[in-house]
């Protein structure tokens, strides 16, 4: 991807466009449509449409603060209580990985550890850093930020393996009094933590990222610029 | 709020998801895909027998998810005696466990999304091949899209797997009658995942709008 920022990108909103979440229909906004005041419907799939996710900024903020308020209790209790011959032994989520590794269980104590620890950390963090950078309008790397927003989104629901374990494990070792698993809070609040960064991650509006880079090109208006319509762009567009 | 229906649509160009960037509409030959001039985020792409593949996908799925439900997954034996876990016990033992919230968390990402998946492609794609829509259409489509991150069968894969090595040190772990049509299952999903075009959906049901 060589052409990188041109001068002239017009995007959807520049033009007067809305283009649908779900179903990428663009509409055009009828003149004189006050976009605060009236919602406008997507003619192909009926859903609100929004030039912008409405409110993703305080909507994103509200989940990732909740998420990292219920970190706290996901890794203090325990997620579950392994009883064997009435003695129970409770494991958080870190001293699980821990008596994985005493076992010499390693490839499952690092999976466990990149599951339910690195990658939750990993989401928050990227999350955080994305939003100060939109907030602060920061102009770095706006490729580079939108690829890891899409790592982000994707990875995030693996954590979920460690929530299923548990799942597994109580359903499987039942056996009365002298072993059996019990599910602990802290699955819950590691499972809400989960679900939180998912819903965070689908809150946070990417596009956030390039519309400050996109009013300042604008007002830079450098010549020798390549538009996004030309033929030329559109054999970069296709790969094979 | 007032709403608008007074919208035109304009169907020879894209703008991005990811960056807003507005773009041609390129014609992909089969096999291509199209990607974001700015961003590179993935736009759509051009299969062949998107349709036909995916239904077939979609069908083998739904068998194998019956399958994978009526049977054990695994089970363990220990103090002689035998434990059985199948995909919706997980989510029953949780409840029993007094973990009702997990519980409905693990019944929907492992149990209700992916019978909506698979019953609802099976549904959409019948009708995008007859050609013929209703009201329902789109915004079944519409749930399926956002729904499709929340089934969660192969991390509930992986889980089994985490499962069967920590327990197989303390006692005698059984392969069960669904596993294995459990795994063809997980196939079959990533397979439909891959072989399912929206974005083909999504035109014709525009077309229909355009017209
Ligand atoms: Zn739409
Ligand atoms: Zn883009």
């Amino acid at each position: 991807m060589t052409p990188a920022i041109t001068a002239k990108a017009i995007t959807a909103r520049d033009a007067g466009f809305i283009s649908c979440h779900f179903c990428s229909t663009l509409s055009k906004v009828p003149k004189g449509t006050n976009l605060k005041k009236s919602e406008l419907i997507c003619p192909c799939c009926k859903s609100t449409i929004h030039s912008r996710k409405p409110n993703s900024i305080n909507r994103t903020w509200a989940l990732l603060i909740a998420a990292i308020i219920l970190y706290i209790p996901a890794n203090t209790l325990p997620i579950m209580t392994f009883t064997l011959w009435g003695d129970g032994q409770p494991d958080t989520i870190i001293s699980g990985v821990i008596h994985l590794m005493d076992g010499g269980m390693w490839p499952l104590a690092l999976l466990i550890f990149v599951a339910s620890i690195f990658i939750p950390v990993l989401k928050l963090i990227i999350l955080m850093l994305l939003m100060i950078s939109v907030q602060t309008k920061a102009r770095w790397k706006p490729q580079d930020r939108t690829a890891l927003y899409r790592v982000t989104e994707f990875v995030g629901r693996w954590s979920m393996v460690d929530v299923f374990v548990i799942g597994i494990l109580v359903s499987l070792v039942q056996f009365g009094n002298s072993a059996n698993v019990t599910p602990g809070l802290g699955s819950l609040s590691f499972a809400a933590v989960v679900i939180l960064t998912m819903f965070a991650a689908r809150a946070f509006d990417p596009r956030l990222i390039w519309d400050v880079l996109e009013t300042e090109t604008n007002v830079d208006n450098t010549a020798n610029t390549k538009t996004a319509l030309s033929n030329e762009d559109d054999k970069q567009m296709v790969k094979p | 709020m007032e709403q608008s229906n007074q919208t035109s649509v304009n169907i020879s160009q894209i703008a991005c998801h990811d960056c807003d960037l507005l773009q041609k509409v390129p014609q992909l030959r089969v096999g291509q895909t199209a990607n974001c001039l700015r961003c590179n985020a993935f736009l759509f792409k051009n299969q062949k027998n998107s349709v036909d593949r995916s239904l077939a996908f979609a069908i083998t799925g739904l068998i194998l998810y019956i399958i994978s439900n009526m049977f054990p997954l695994l089970s363990l034996r220990a103090l002689g005696t035998t434990q059985d876990e199948t995909l919706i016990s997980t989510s029953i033992s949780l409840f029993k466990a007094d973990m009702p919230l997990l519980s409905i968390v693990v019944l929907f990402t492992t149990v209700i999304f992916p019978a909506t998946t698979l019953l609802g492609t099976i549904f959409i794609l019948i009708q995008v091949k007859r050609d013929t829509f209703n009201d329902y259409t789109a915004p079944l489509f519409r749930f399926l899209r956002s729904t499709d991150t929340w089934g969660m069968l192969e991390i509930f894969m992986l889980a089994l797997l985490v499962a069967m090595v920590k327990l197989g040190d303390v006692a005698e772990v059984i392969f069960g009658t669904s596993l294995y049509a459990f795994c063809l299952l997980i196939l079959s999903l990533t397979m439909l995942s891959h072989s399912l075009n929206p974005h083909d959906v999504w035109s014709k049901l525009r077309r229909d709008i355009t017209q």
